[in-house]
């Protein structure tokens, strides 16, 4: 359990719109949903009916894009009162978003922009984070981007940088492990150094998704199956919270329901191992797992892998 | 290197990123080189690492427009409506925290600009975005469809209607809505100048067209800006220099409140 009592909601998948009809008709056995902020906010048509309806039946975690939690415009209060007004009225579980910005001088990008990662903007980030905090009267949980530029102004990792905001700030965190392995491959790190870097007991949930390796880069398209190395990734990050909220996205390319619940129930093994290591191993002397199979199933005896 | 601090960092990274040129160009128009502010990879160079954002911000300005505007895509090809969005979003970037709302100048925008077949375009992009409003405004239930009828024969002249907020009136210069219905059942259609007119309103959640002939649009105008019946009688008899048909005016009652355009009705006090 995470130091914020937010509870573990299982295994769910990213509300999308091509699902609408088929969770509405067959009210599918899932744990939970999360949905995109801004999707639902000045709307009063269809997908914010969609949306309180399944709230009645399904958990939701609201998840943001436009929060621009580290961007040097002034913070948007209109945006978070109304952020605070759908979160109120579906008993949104709690409010995520991106360690990133997302334009200043009054546009936006609708990117997430890297930072820098330096004292200036950890406190200017942390500054921020204390403040929609207090506006939204829940802490705010903040998720590792993925990235492509690292800036010659930064002095400290990512991690480093998002366990200091956690530290400072008081956040919550969303450890995506798609994002840490695509950044990874991107700047050049060892995964597993950020996933045993970060305070496990802020993590309140875990993002998978898939992506597009381009053999120089990587993008974060969200239009794929998890590859092994983020299962693998994913189990490492789990023995070290024990059982978490889990989340599978799929934003592009979307298949139908089923096949994206099937991908996220892969999570099932991982998370049930993991937490089996939970308070056995620290995430300092997690040893190196072992190459799952092609499929991404873990072997028989997964057991062996994080013993 | 730079030692650029957060503020102006972002400044520049968003004017190197939104930089209508390719990233070359934006980054010979940036105060700063790319190589004092981004670090390379093993496999990158810094401009080729920012050129991934530069590429990203245009493909999402366009696929959230083409969503929006289907059939004006369509109608103009997806070559010329990208090289119209990278036009439009240098005069009106997004200041909204959604996507939903980039695209509420394209009409004026359109109409503005120097396009062959602006009027016509700027017609089509004028119903598309009426729909997408439409689509996300509030929801009201409508009044019940007997409504009017249990109002007694001396009161209807007094009767005044609050209309559904899901309701948009809107006049053509070409046969906008044919075309978009054309595109719909998946048959060919050509602009043709005329002008016509149109209801787009939401009902159970789904956004209906529906066409009305010029008498009737004036007369639903007066009404939902507010006159009451009688009112609206008499400035459709000056418009028109003829009083409304009788069963016109009960055909047009029928179907505005078979389809569920208003949300209420109220009389007066002073009209008693």
């Amino acid at each position: 359990m995470n130091r914020f009592n937010f509870p573990d909601l299982g295994i769910g998948i990213g509300l999308r719109t091509v699902h609408y009809a088929h969770i509405l008709d067959t009210q599918p056995d899932i744990d939970w949903f999360e949905a995109l902020s801004e999707n639902y906010l000045d709307t009063g048509g269809r997908p914010r009916y969609v949306l309180e309806t399944i709230a009645e039946r399904y958990p939701i975690v609201l998840h943001g894009v436009s929060m621009s939690i580290g961007g040097t415009d002034p913070i948007d209060f209109d945006y978070l009162r109304k952020l605070k007004e759908l979160a109120r009225g579906v008993n949104a579980r709690w409010i995520s978003d991106h360690l990133c910005w997302t334009g200043v001088s009054g546009r936006n990008v609708h990117d997430l922009l890297p930072m820098p990662y330096n004292e200036e903007s950890l406190r200017h980030t942390a500054a921020r984070v204390r403040v929609i905090s207090d506006f939204l009267e829940t802490p705010l949980v903040v998720e590792n981007p993925s990235s492509y530029v690292e800036f010659a102004t930064s002095t400290m990792t990512e991690w480093d940088f998002l366990a200091a905001l956690a530290a400072e700030s008081d956040c919550g965190l969303l450890l995506d492990v798609n994002n840490i392995y695509v950044s990874s491959f991107n700047h050049g790190f060892d995964p597993t150094m950020y996933v045993d870097a970060i305070p496990a007991d802020r993590v309140v949930q875990v993002h998978l998704a898939g992506h597009a390796n381009h053999g120089t880069h990587i993008i974060d398209t969200h239009d794929n199956f998890v590859i092994d190395e983020v299962w693998q990734l994913y189990g490492r990050a789990c023995a070290r919270t024990g059982n978490v909220s889990t989340l599978m996205e799929w934003d592009s390319d979307i298949p139908d329901f089923e096949t994206v619940h099937a991908e996220a129930r892969k999570a099932v093994a991982f998370r049930d191992l993991g937490n089996a290591a939970f308070g056995v191993l620290s995430g300092s002397n997690i040893k190196p797992l072992r190459r799952l199979t092609p499929d991404s199933r873990p072997p028989q005896d997964a057991k062996a892998v994080y013993v | 290197m730079s030692d650029l601090a957060l503020a102006p960092l972002q400044k520049w990274m968003q004017a190197v990123v939104t930089h209508p040129g390719d990233v070359y160009e934006a980054a010979e128009a940036a105060a700063i080189g790319v190589d004092s502010v981004v670090l390379p990879s093993k496999t990158l160079q810094p401009i080729q690492r920012v050129g991934i954002y530069h590429g990203m911000y245009m493909l999402r300005m366009i696929e959230a427009l083409e969503a929006d505007y289907e059939v004006l895509t369509y109608t103009m090809g997806g070559h010329a409506f990208g090289h119209l969005v990278r036009e439009y979003v240098q005069h009106f970037p997004s200041r909204s925290y959604t996507l939903n709302r980039l695209g509420d100048r394209l009409p004026e925008f359109i109409a503005s600009s120097t396009l062959k077949r602006k009027t016509f375009l700027a017609d089509l992009a004028r119903l598309e975005l009426a729909m997408t409003h439409v689509f996300e405004e509030a929801e009201a239930a409508p009044m019940a469809a007997d409504a009017i009828a249990a109002v007694t024969p001396e009161r209807i002249e007094s009767l005044r209607f609050t209309p559904i907020p899901a309701l948009r009136l809107l006049t053509f210069a070409y046969n906008a809505n044919d075309v978009f219905q054309a595109f719909r059942d998946e048959r060919p259609a050509e602009p043709r100048r005329g002008k016509s007119w149109l209801a787009v309103h939401r009902r159970d959640y789904g956004v209906y067209r529906m066409p009305l002939s010029q008498e009737a649009f004036s007369f639903l105008g007066f009404l939902i800006s507010g006159e009451s019946i009688g009112s609206a009688i008499m400035k459709f008899a000056r418009r028109f220099r003829r009083m409304p048909e009788q069963q016109d005016l009960f055909n047009w009652f029928r179907d505005w409140s078979e389809a569920g355009l208003f949300a209420a009705i109220a009389i007066t006090e002073q009209e008693r």
